[in-house]
């Protein structure tokens, strides 16, 4: 990892939210680097803290005290408007329950982020690099829970992000569709060089990254490197 | 970058809500139709008025005298602020047709024998003007021909102040001065086929009339033609013409026909601006309830458009459209409904205002302002939606929205009470008071349907108390009989010694100028005799008045103009007679409903003229209400009478009339009163249903039939809708008093009459907009899929 180059770097970062008169500590003094073309895996239980950690990671949320700098900008200190640039130039996000745009077909919802994207790739390409293609016309209603986590796939793959988050992106399929997921992310990460950061609670698909995080209440406890890395296929819980 | 897919997305969305979509679409289509077609009507109806009296050269003021020679018409033009002044002569007449068996009242008005300009000038219709060679030959309102079968070449008889005369029809004609032709003497609908406007050549008239190089009206045009100036200019042309025995001066604002339309298109551009307002108000609150579920409904997919990249301002657009889509299409929808209008309304102000270029045109600037306006209450109405969509921070969007608020509400805190509901019930309340904006837009579609409709019906009801209070409480003859001028009371003899008559009883009708400190007013008092019983005023409670020998007793309305109550006095000049201005007591105040009345004792009247025992009507009652062919041929004959009237034809005219014409516009007011009720309760029901669609579905998989099911929204929408009823009811008479005074005139005045009928009609036919939105929602619920709905994924 240390000749890689570290695109987004998590300092000390804590994150509170008031509720009512309590403050609740989603996140306390988290560090955490992440390197170009890695995937990193992070494991923890429910309210842990990964999601929020994510969403800071992903721009969509800022930390109450720390630092987070994609390269040299930190995200923060930056603006709504620079967030929003960010999050659509330099971030894909994929979702537990895919978030598609149920009036729109497949490709429609590639394409509705390309629009806005530079340097985007076809969105048809998208579809056809995480094989559903065929699938282009359909709308999600029509497309089973594994295809439509293809879908959101491409959709975050077209913008040619420099990261892609994935949120618990095989919380809501079955075994056999999960695997196929873990290896086409997998696939991206390895044939395209795509940073890849997936959170999750299942331990058991820790091993298919290059390193792994910790996460217990808020705060990161360790992070490993993956020494013996498995094939999606053979993942099992 | 022109975004593509979102727009794509917009369009798909509203297919997929086009239940509540369409119902929103005829609210809007509604006010924005209302709102182009009523403009459209006023604009129409004002231009040909405008252009007409411009033509014709309608004159700005009339001044009736005895007798002006010629040459006073000279002499007066150099009066301030008078453009030019025409002499004529206008007397009144009775007509005999062949196709009417009772005499005619009309008025007989001298056009110059060989064609030329004037004021006042008439649009030839039909046949020819006169041709100079003979003398009897008469040009006809061409309402007036038309109702009683009149064409060039007819023959008709009239009683003339010399006698009765054989006229020749040559020709029917227009003017501006009669668009409404109203009878003088306060009618108040126009009955073309009961009163006759003729014209004759002047020459042939003067001698009829006894002016031989003189006239008995001057018309003329001012500079300044505001009811001031002309105020201002007709008591100069008064005072200078005094010696010549002004009777009467008229502004134009005064004019019948001109005054009754000008009053018209008042009424009507108060109409355009607020129903459009009240439908369009209402469009703007359904569609903030729609927009604030979809909002709601659409949480994550926001969430995902920011995470996306989607700029706030992007997402505010995108959801902003939606307003404006809705906004285009129910304003095209309205601009089409706008021509229905404008086609029905002008249609029927034709009837009533015949006027040359009437036209139905296009006016792009109403319809501009029909969309503008449309689009803005649209984009109001989705305001609270686009806010909420642009404030949900992306992180905060992508988790579930938090619980409903799971607290108790008002009525849970008071045990006792929540304690006597059923749970179904329970579930109802909890419903209605944790969405309190979507039930307040209810309860106040409700509140407004039912007050309009019960306002609408309220209105109708006054009306008819008007008419019922004028015509069969105060007026109890069967005839009135108008003389040509005022006579000793031997001098009727004859007409009141007709075997015909059961009782006779004499009316002195005066025009008079009466002052009381700065307040002025122009009004016309009536003599009764003492002991009358056929015309009795009647007080506030209904009972009748007895006149004082001396003094007036004067109408509400005109007592609040001069500001003056009983006890107190007035300056009261008759122009007629001496015209002497004398001080004169105010005895009382009695309840009239048409225009400005003032009574006293017809003795003390005629000695104000200098005379006694005058009388000018003549009322009558008939052994047999249906008077007989032998007392009609016989009242033709007196030279002195000019008109007579049978009291119930003249209300049964006036219901005719003002009944079609309020059967039309009560039905129109219902209908847009209940689609206002239809539309919300649709709305709400789809948006609701929308929301429940998995408790929908579980019920039914639990065995509840459709409608069991329908009847959990039915108890939120009676309970919401009651409410609304309720105080639709209420506002309805808060409603119908205010329009009493707004309608109220002059002319004619609305008592609010507040029946119980009023309240059941209104009931039911609320209810019924309201059934058939609930129908609707019964067959949704039918055919919904319930199937699918449970097995949906997040």
């Amino acid at each position: 990892m240390c000749d890689r180059t570290c695109i987004l770097c998590v300092e000390d970062a804590s994150r509170v939210y008031r509720m009512g008169e309590v403050d609740v500590a989603a996140l306390r003094d988290a560090t955490i680097r992440i390197y170009e073309g890695e995937f990193l895996i992070i494991v923890g239980p429910s309210g842990s803290g990964k999601s929020t950690l994510l969403n800071i990671i992903g721009g969509m949320d800022q930390p109450t005290s720390g630092h987070v700098k994609f390269y040299d900008r930190d995200l923060a200190r930056a603006s709504q408007d620079e967030l929003t640039l960010y999050r659509r130039h330099e971030v894909g996000f994929i979702f537990q329950f895919y978030n598609l745009i149920p009036t729109l077909t497949a490709l429609e919802n590639v394409e509705v982020a390309v629009e806005i994207a530079r340097d985007a790739m076809d969105p048809l390409e998208a579809l056809r690099l995480v094989g559903i293609e065929d699938r282009a016309g359909h709308f999600p209603s029509q497309l089973s829970g594994g295809e439509q986590q293809r879908v959101a796939i491409a959709r975050a793959l077209a913008k040619n992000p420099r990261l892609i988050l994935c949120d618990e992106p095989t919380g809501a399929l079955d075994l056999e569709n999960s695997r196929q997921i873990l290896g086409l992310l997998r696939d991206l990460n390895e044939r395209l060089n795509r940073t890849i950061v997936l959170i999750t609670h299942n331990g058991a698909i820790a091993r298919i990254g290059h390193r792994v995080a910790q996460i217990r209440d808020g705060a990161i406890h360790s992070i490993q490197p993956i020494t013996e890395r498995v094939a999606a296929e053979t993942v099992k819980w | 970058m022109v975004n593509r897919v979102l727009p794509r997305k917009l369009g798909r969305d509203l297919r997929q809500r086009w239940g509540p979509i369409a119902s929103l679409l005829l609210i809007v289509m509604v006010g924005v139709g209302c709102f182009v077609g009523m403009a459209s009507v006023w604009r129409d109806l004002d231009g040909a008025r405008t252009h007409y009296y411009a033509e014709q050269r309608l004159a700005d003021f009339t001044v009736d005298l005895k007798r002006a020679p010629a040459w006073v018409v000279e002499s007066v033009t150099d009066t301030p602020n008078v453009e030019t002044i025409q002499g004529r002569i206008s007397v009144p007449a009775l007509l005999d047709l062949p196709s009417q068996a009772e005499p005619i009242s009309g008025t007989a008005i001298s056009l110059p024998t060989e064609r030329r300009p004037v004021l006042n000038d008439v649009v030839l219709r039909s046949g020819t003007w006169f041709s100079g060679e003979r003398e009897k030959e008469a040009i006809l309102n061409e309402a007036f021909a038309r109702e009683n079968g009149l064409v060039p070449g007819s023959r008709i008889k009239a009683l003339l102040p010399d006698g009765q005369h054989e006229l020749l029809v040559v020709g029917t004609a227009m003017s501006p001065e009669f668009i409404y032709l109203l009878a003088p003497g306060g009618a108040l609908a126009p009955d073309p086929a009961r009163f006759g406007v003729m014209y004759l050549p002047e020459d042939f008239l003067r001698k009829r009339a006894d002016l031989e190089g003189a006239y008995n009206q001057l018309v003329g045009l001012a500079h300044d033609a505001s009811r001031t100036a002309l105020r201002n200019t007709l008591d100069l042309l008064a005072n200078r013409l005094d010696d010549f025995g002004v009777t009467n001066t008229t502004p134009v604002q005064d004019q019948p026909s001109a005054r009754f339309l000008a009053d018209d298109l008042k009424g009507l551009k108060v109409s355009a601006t607020v129903m459009p307002g009240i439908f369009l108000g209402v469009a703007a609150l359904v569609l903030n309830v729609l927009m604030a579920r979809m909002v709601a409904q659409q949480r994550s997919i926001i969430g995902t458009l920011k995470a996306l990249g989607y700029s706030r301002a992007a997402v505010t657009r995108h959801y902003l459209g939606y307003g404006a889509i809705i906004g285009i299409a129910g304003g095209l929808l309205g601009l089409g409904f706008a021509v229905w209008i404008h086609w029905g309304m002008l249609g029927i102000y034709r009837e009533f205002y015949p006027m040359p270029e009437m036209r139905m045109r296009f006016h792009p600037d109403f319809n501009g302002m029909g969309i503008a306006l449309c689009l803005s209450f649209s984009l109001l109405g989705t305001y609270r939606g686009v806010r909420l969509a642009a404030r949900l921070e992306p992180a905060e969007a992508m988790h579930p929205p938090p619980p409903e608020k799971g607290g108790r509400i008002l009525l849970e805190r008071i045990g006792g009470l929540w304690r006597m509901f059923s749970f179904r019930q329970k579930l109802i309340l909890r419903t209605v008071f944790r969405n309190p904006f979507r039930s307040g837009v209810i309860v106040l579609a409700a509140t407004l349907s039912a007050g309009l409709i019960f306002s609408t019906l309220a209105m109708v009801e006054a009306l008819d108390y008007m008419m019922e209070y004028e015509f069969k409480h105060i007026a109890r003859q069967d005839v009135t009989i108008q003389l040509r001028d005022p006579v000793h009371r031997d001098a009727a003899r004859e007409i009141v010694g007709l075997p015909a008559m059961s009782r006779t009883e004499p009316q002195l009708q005066v025009v008079c100028d009466v002052r009381h400190g700065p307040h002025a007013k122009r009004i016309g008092v009536t003599g009764l005799p003492a002991g009358n019983e056929l015309y009795t005023p009647l007080d506030k409670a209904g009972e009748p008045v007895v006149v004082p020998e001396r003094g007036l007793i004067l109408s509400k309305k005109l007592a609040e103009i001069l500001d003056v109550e009983p006890g107190g006095e007035i300056r009261l000049r008759p122009l007629l007679g001496r015209r002497r201005e004398v001080i004169a007591p105010v005895n009382g105040v009695v309840e009239t409903f048409l225009g400005l009345s003032a009574y006293a004792d017809i003795e003390y009247l005629s000695r104000l003229l200098g005379e006694e025992q005058t009388a000018n009507v003549l009322l009558g009652r008939t052994y047999s209400r249906e008077v007989g062919d032998g007392f009609l041929n016989e009242i033709k004959t007196f030279p002195t009478v000019v008109g007579m009237e049978r009291r119930i034809r003249a209300f049964e005219q006036l219901d005719a009339t003002f009944g079609q014409t309020m059967g039309q516009m009560i039905s129109i007011m219902v209908l847009f009163a209940g689609l206002i009720a239809f539309g919300s309760v649709l709305n709400a029901a789809l948006v609701s249903m929308s929301e429940r669609q998995r408790e929908v579905g579980t019920l039914r998989i639990l065995g509840y039939r459709p409608g069991q099911v329908a009847g959990i929204f039915y108890g939120e929408s009676l309970l919401l809708n009651g409410i609304g009823i309720a105080l639709g009811l209420g506002l309805g008479v808060v409603l119908t008093y205010l329009l009493a005074r707004a309608y109220s005139t002059e002319l004619y005045r609305f008592q609010a009459v507040i029946r119980p009928w009023e309240f059941h009609a209104a009931v039911l036919l609320t209810l019924l907009f309201i059934g058939l939105a609930q129908l609707i929602l019964y067959v949704m619920i039918r055919r919904f899929q319930w199937k699918e709905v449970l097995n949906v994924r997040e």
